[in-house]
Parts: structure tokens; C-alpha cells; sequence
């Protein structure tokens, strides 16, 4: 049995380390492992192994692992592919649970590649033994009781509260130089390459309980458990971590294949970013966004509220900042007259004194000072945005320190935009070195104070409960499918769709066959007036043609006449066809069309749609995926996705549409989806959503298997 | 030639190329993780046993060859 957490906590808190394949030769992957460890002050013992060499940078060397005399907590494995699975076994025979395979070679090249990381993970189960990669960079720890860079990195990262994971080495690489030059600091940096064994979900619940980690980020570039991710993310999340992943592969492959509406419009990369926001995961477009709203995280308090203090020393940035402010959702404080009292006291008389404040473009750190203290002890402000370009006379080092120096004293987030590049470049290095996040553009902070501030508000919802409804037929559902499953065919019909829907308590059309005026009256009544009534025979094919579709029918009386008269003409229209009885509808009353589908993602599994429905569905394309099950509170938010929701809320003098039923509707679906895995895609185009109260009905329905 | 001859030259021209003591080539030895060939010698191993045995081996193949045993079976399959 792996005990994953264990195993972990020896890879990154180890007391020895063994470079298994290392060598003499400065410059190689090899090598630079072992010097690298070296040079990041290890806290513990490390061991080269190498089958040639005596002593490698200056330290006794073993020929195989198994000749290290003392126990070894973490190998990390730096030998060609086509002999790991031998060091590995090594490895496993005396013991060791942490394993790091560097090596390329494996299921990224093919072929023999993918056998080779069969066996390395047979191995790791064999032994209980957990593995990063192959494939990788590495691992670094900047925590320092234990400081490990067991990586080929240029260098060691300062530390910080920020950890970050990767599927590609290379991008690691950069994220650290990027890192470095803005002295942003990580926890712990892991590169996990191929994830043969450690996956992201592993390393992200052993994140949740790491105290040096506060934000975590990720790159990835396939998504392999998409429900486990989902989870994994959400218990970091509940834990206060936010999760921002950066997903590469935005291209919508496979969805031109699908048979349904759901089918063509569910791309990927539609459901991926579904699923992010459904687990309040913060899908990030690029690094620059990922590390702005990261820092934002990591050195800031979450703002009690979205009611900022903008101040700066140039109207126009100051205007593009409430601008970018308003457009995010955020407001603008209101001062108070102390507030304001204070400003008028100790600024020009030229200086704006209502928020957003200006300083004035010759303010120097004194105004600044001014500024900064009277906004933070505004009871109304929430957060402050510190603007600055440069004048000849601003003391851009200066008001960055008195930045620092003053926010220091309050519970209350500080960010900044000293805009520019060269002359503010010292200025930023202050802000930067004192965690007092900074961005180029403050519309960048702006988004990142919003995504924030959003993270907050969310992580005081009470997640609700999946609904299961008890009414269900499970049974004719399988029944069902079985039948078409063993029938060869891949479609229901559509009378077979109706019973699936109406096994699962969705609001079907309700109709039968009568052979008599009076059976049709007796339908009519139990389905209630209006009805539809229709003939049935397999000859007429354009009923309304043949005068066989009677609508709008109230009475009893009328049910009976419209029985005589749709028989008469189709006797007349087609003297030799057969009529089978006559079919009894429920009128389909006035209603909003919408769309619900599902559609199975190969990452995620079952995914359910909603939109606007009708034939142009594919045109507009408003509409919203989640994946299943669902609770309220992601139906509820689905809906408010999509421009249609307006429309169901009444507009332009209509009244609302029932929400409930439509909520009800959707979590039926949702509950189909999860229990009957056969049901590939699924449509009902358009579910007919009524007035509030009056229910809604399912008008046309697909079912694929 | 016998096969304890092409056993023999093997183990010669390996511990050549890899300087090393003959005793250290043994039959089972993994030229990478037991003797320590790089890629570069895997490679001047395949020149150096062409050389020895007047032969033109296949280059894929035979640097997928891993152990000492395995070599002399797939260079005696060229005499």
C-alpha cells in the first residue's frame, strides 16, 4: 500500500539524497542535479551514485544505490531511460519511497517509451514507492528546513508562499527566470513531467496541507481525471488556497464529429473551462495574468469589500484606472469628511480630494504620505490603488518605500502601478522587494483585485448538496437501452426518448392513441384541455395536408366532432389508407425555447448544456456547460452565463419564466447523465420554458447512445 | 571463430573503450548502468567491435544492445 503523504514528505523534507547516474561532466543533466543540490545549502546528506566515478564533486561516490551504508530518503534518478527501470529496482530493494525520474525517454517519444514507463510505474506499485515524472526538471524546496534544488535550473528561487506545478520542464525554466527578476518567491516548485505515477491531484491535496504554501499554480497541458482534478481543487479552495491553472490547448479537436447540438457546440476546451469555474478553479490566459493575480494572493489581505481609494499623481492614468475598476465590478470608495478634511488640509488646492485623489504631478513622497494614511483609515475603503508616473521632481524610490512603510500598518491591500519602464524601474524593485504587488497596467490590477476580492466572496458560500430525485424509473431507462444497445442502433426513437425523459420525471409532451370518439374523450380529459389531435397511419405522411391535425381543442364536444372530421378527410384524401386511431396531444402552450443537451467529455465526463434553444442554437451559441452531477447553485449559475437569462426573467412586459422547473429540469438531467454512462449525447431542443408557476415542457428530444 | 573467443575480444575491446579493469566486464554487465558508458562510448564501442571483428553491424541495433552477453550473441550472428 503507497502512503502518498508520507512518500511526499520524504521527497521534499528528505534527510539524504542519492544522484543516482551522476557524473564528473559540468554542463550535463547529471551533473548539475548533484551540483545544484549542493550549492542550495542542503540540509541533509547527499550520496552520487555513479558507476565509474570514485568521488564526484569532491564526495564519495557509490557504484549502486544499494552501497550507500545509510539509509536515503529520495533518489533522484538522472541515468539514460533504457536502464531506470534497473536503478529503480535498486531503489525499491533497499527501501527508498521518493523517487525523482529526470530522464527523457519515455511515454513522450513513444514506442519503447511507453512500455519503459509502464514498468517504471509497475516498480513504484511494487514497492510502494511514489514518483515525479519522468521527464522533468525536478523539484525544489525553498523551505529552510530542508532547501533542496533537485532540479537542473539555473538557480534556486527565493522563498515564498507561492507553489507552483508543471507538466512542462521548459516552462519551469522560464517561470523562474520571469520569477526572479520580479523577486517573487515560491514554496515549493515541482515540475511532474509525465506523471507516471504522482499526478497533479496528488501533489495538489499534499499543497493543501502544506503551511508554506499560502496560492498555488499550475501549467497544464492535458487534463486526464477531470473530476478527480475538479475535487482535489475544490478541497484546496475550502482550505482558503486559491488554484490558478494556466491550460494550454485552447483548439476545439472532436467536436466536429458530433451528432447533436451539445456535441458540436461542447469543444474541449468549452468544458475545461466549465469545469474551472464550476470548481472555482482561476483559469489563467497567460503567465503574466497567472503570476499578477498570484502575487495579488500571496501578499495581500482579501479585500472585505470591492470599494477601493484610487490615488495618483496624473489625472488621465487615474481616469483608465476607474475605468478598469468600474468594468471589473469594482466602486469607488466613499470618503468620509474626516477623510476628505485631511486631504484639503495637507494637499495643493489644485489636488482632486475625492476619490480617485490626485496628488498633483510635482507630489513628492510627502503628499503620497497624506494620501496613503488618510485612505487606508477610511472607514469606507477596502482597498487602495497607488498610481504613479514620473515627473522630474517625483521621488519615485521614496513613494515607493513610504508605499510600503505606510501600508504596513494597515489590514487593508495595497496595489500599485508605477507606469513605465526605465525611470520606475528602481521604484518597482522597492514595491517588488517588499511584497507589495505591482503591475505595468492598472487595468492588470484592476482584474487581479477583482478576481480576489471574488475568491473571498465565493469562499463564504455554502456549498449545497447534489439533489437526487427519488421519483426516477431507473429501470426502464436500461430497459430501454439495452433493447436499442442490442438492437445494434446508436439513436432512440423518438417515442423510445419520451420514455426515457418521462422515466426521469421530465416534462414530456403527455399523448395517446384513441380508436373511438369516445376513448379520444376520455384521453383528452385525463391530459388535461387544450388538446392537439392528430391521425395516425403510416400512408399520410403530411397530415396537416390531409386535413388530419385539428389544434386548440376545449371540450368534449369537440374532441368528438374533430374524431369525425379527421377521419372523414383522410378517407377522402386517401381512400385506401390504413387508420390506426387517432392521437391525443397536449397543446404545447406559449413558452421561452431553451436547450438542455449533454454530451460525455473524455476529461470530465458527463457535461450538461444550457442555452438559448431553437434552430438557430449553433448560430448564437448562448449557452453554458457544467459538469455533472449538479448542484443548485451551478445550475444557477450556468443560467446567469447566458444572455437568455435576461429574457427568462421577463422582459419588454413579459413576465418571468419558471426558473424552479427549469432548475428542476436541468438537475433531472444532470442526475440521468450520471447514472445511465450509456447515453453518449443527449438534446431536448427546445424545452418549452412557461410563465412562473405554469411549469415547462419538453417539445422535441434526441437521445445518442 | 568459437564462441569463448568472441566472448573474450568482447570483454577485451569493452574494457578498452570504457578503460577498465578486464575483471569488471563480467557477462551480465549493463554497458550504461554497471560499467558507466556514456553515449558517446556506446557509440565508439560499436566502432571499436567492428574494428576487432572485420564486421559492419547494424548501428540501431546494436546500440540498442544493453549487456556484455548480449553483445557477443548479436556480433557472433555476424561471423
Amino acid at each position: 500500500m503507497k502512503d502518498f503523504k508520507a512518500n511526499l514528505n520524504k521527497l521534499f523534507y528528505p534527510d539524504s539524497i542519492a544522484v543516482v547516474g551522476t557524473n564528473k561532466v559540468v554542463g550535463t543533466v547529471p551533473h548539475d542535479i548533484l551540483r545544484n543540490i549542493l550549492d542550495a545549502d542542503f540540509n541533509g546528506v547527499v550520496y552520487p551514485v555513479s558507476p565509474k566515478e570514485r568521488f564526484v564533486a569532491g564526495i564519495k561516490a557509490y557504484r549502486y544505490v544499494t552501497d550507500i551504508p545509510d539509509p536515503v530518503d529520495l533518489a533522484i534518478l538522472v541515468f539514460p531511460s533504457s536502464v531506470i527501470h534497473l536503478a529503480l529496482e535498486q531503489c525499491g530493494q533497499i527501501g527508498i519511497k521518493a523517487v525523482i525520474i529526470i530522464s527523457a525517454g519515455f511515454k513522450e517519444v513513444g514506442g519503447d517509451g511507453i512500455e519503459r514507463e509502464k514498468k517504471v510505474k509497475e516498480i513504484a506499485d511494487k514497492y510502494g514507492m511514489s514518483i515525479i515524472g519522468p521527464n522533468c526538471l525536478g523539484v525544489i524546496n525553498t523551505d529552510a528546513r530542508s532547501k533542496i534544488n533537485a532540479s537542473f535550473a539555473r538557480r534556486m528561487p527565493e522563498e515564498g508562499s507561492i507553489g507552483f506545478l508543471s507538466q512542462s520542464g521548459a516552462l519551469c525554466t522560464a517561470v523562474l527566470d520571469y520569477a526572479y527578476a520580479k523577486h517573487i518567491g515560491f514554496s515549493k516548485f515541482i515540475s511532474f513531467g509525465n506523471k507516471a505515477d504522482v499526478t497533479e491531484i496528488d501533489l495538489l491535496y499534499y499543497l493543501k496541507d502544506d503551511p508554506k504554501t499560502k496560492v498555488i499554480l499550475m501549467y497544464l497541458e492535458e487534463v486526464t481525471d477531470g473530476p478527480g482534478l475538479m475535487k482535489a481543487a475544490q478541497a484546496v479552495i475550502k482550505a482558503g488556497k486559491p488554484v490558478l491553472i494556466l491550460k494550454s490547448g485552447r483548439t476545439s479537436e472532436g467536436a466536429s464529429a458530433a451528432a447533436s447540438h451539445t456535441g458540436s457546440m461542447a469543444g474541449s476546451d468549452d468544458v475545461c473551462d466549465a469545469a474551472f469555474r464550476q470548481a472555482r478553479i482561476i483559469r489563467c490566459q497567460d503567465i503574466d495574468e497567472m503570476f499578477n493575480i498570484a502575487i495579488a494572493f500571496a501578499y495581500q489581505p482579501i479585500p472585505k469589500s470591492k470599494k477601493i481609494a484610487i490615488i495618483t499623481n496624473a489625472g488621465g492614468p487615474g481616469v483608465l484606472t476607474t475605468d478598469a475598476a468600474i468594468h471589473d465590478g469594482l466602486e469607488l470608495a466613499k470618503f468620509s469628511e474626516e477623510t476628505t478634511a485631511v486631504l484639503k488640509k495637507n494637499l495643493p488646492k489644485t489636488a482632486n480630494i475625492n476619490n480617485p485623489v490626485d496628488v498633483i504631478g510635482d507630489a513628492r513622497a510627502d503628499r503620497y504620505n497624506v494620501a496613503l494614511s488618510a485612505a487606508f483609515k477610511d472607514p469606507d475603503v477596502d482597498g487602495v490603488f497607488v498610481i504613479l508616473t514620473p515627473q522630474s521632481m517625483t521621488e519615485i524610490d521614496l513613494i515607493a518605500r513610504e508605499v510600503a512603510k505606510v501600508s504596513h500598518h494597515y489590514r487593508k491591500p495595497v496595489y500599485t502601478s508605477f507606469m513605465g519602464e526605465a525611470d520606475v524601474a528602481q521604484g518597482i524593485d522597492v514595491l517588488q522587494r517588499n511584497k507589495i504587488p505591482h503591475y505595468t497596467l492598472p487595468e492588470s490590477m484592476c482584474r487581479a483585485f477583482a478576481t480576489v476580492y471574488q475568491f473571498g466572496i465565493e469562499q463564504k458560500e455554502q456549498p449545497k448538496k447534489v439533489k437526487i430525485f427519488e421519483d426516477v424509473d431507473d429501470k426502464i431507462v436500461a430497459e430501454i437501452i439495452n433493447d436499442v444497445k442490442s438492437s445494434g442502433k446508436q439513436y432512440l426513437t423518438e417515442d423510445l426518448s419520451d420514455k426515457v425523459l418521462k422515466a426521469y420525471g421530465l416534462p414530456v409532451v403527455r399523448a395517446d392513441v384513441a380508436s373511438s370518439p369516445e376513448e379520444a374523450v376520455k384521453i383528452a380529459e385525463t391530459i388535461g384541455y387544450p388538446v392537439v389531435m392528430k391521425v395516425v397511419s403510416n400512408e399520410i405522411i403530411h397530415k396537416s395536408e390531409a386535413g388530419g391535425v385539428i389544434l386548440n381543442i376545449s371540450s368534449a364536444d369537440d374532441v368528438k366532432t374533430s374524431y369525425k372530421t379527421i377521419l372523414k378527410n383522410a378517407g377522402i384524401y386517401d381512400p385506401n389508407a390504413q387508420i390506426k386511431g387517432i392521437l391525443i396531444e397536449q397543446m404545447i402552450p406559449e413558452g421561452e425555447e431553451v436547450i438542455l443537451g449533454l454530451k460525455r467529455d473524455n476529461s470530465f465526463g458527463p457535461v450538461i448544456m444550457f442555452g438559448l434553444g431553437g434552430i438557430y442554437v449553433e448560430v448564437f451559441k448562448d449557452v453554458s456547460f457544467r459538469v455533472a452531477p449538479l448542484n443548485v447553485t451551478d445550475v444557477e449559475h450556468m443560467i446567469a452565463e447566458t444572455k437568455s437569462s435576461a429574457i427568462l426573467q421577463g422582459i419588454r412586459g413579459k413576465k418571468p419564466r419558471d426558473m424552479e422547473k427549469l432548475i428542476e429540469c436541468i438537475l433531472r438531467l444532470s442526475q440521468l447523465a450520471v447514472n445511465h454512462p450509456d447515453i453518449k449525447e443527449l438534446d431536448i431542443n427546445p424545452l418549452i420554458v412557461r410563465e412562473k408557476g405554469l411549469g415547462a415542457f419538453v417539445a422535441d428530444a434526441r437521445i445518442m447512445l | 571463430m568459437e564462441k569463448h573467443e568472441v566472448q573474450e575480444k568482447v570483454k577485451k575491446v569493452v574494457a578498452n573503450v570504457l578503460k577498465l579493469d578486464p575483471d569488471e566486464v563480467v557477462d551480465d554487465a549493463n554497458f550504461i548502468f554497471d560499467l558507466g558508458a556514456d553515449s558517446m562510448q556506446s557509440l565508439e564501442l560499436v566502432a571499436a567491435f567492428e574494428e576487432e571483428f572485420d564486421i559492419e553491424m547494424d548501428e540501431d541495433k546494436a546500440l540498442a544492445i544493453q549487456t556484455v552477453s548480449d553483445a557477443v550473441t548479436f556480433i557472433a550472428s555476424y561471423l
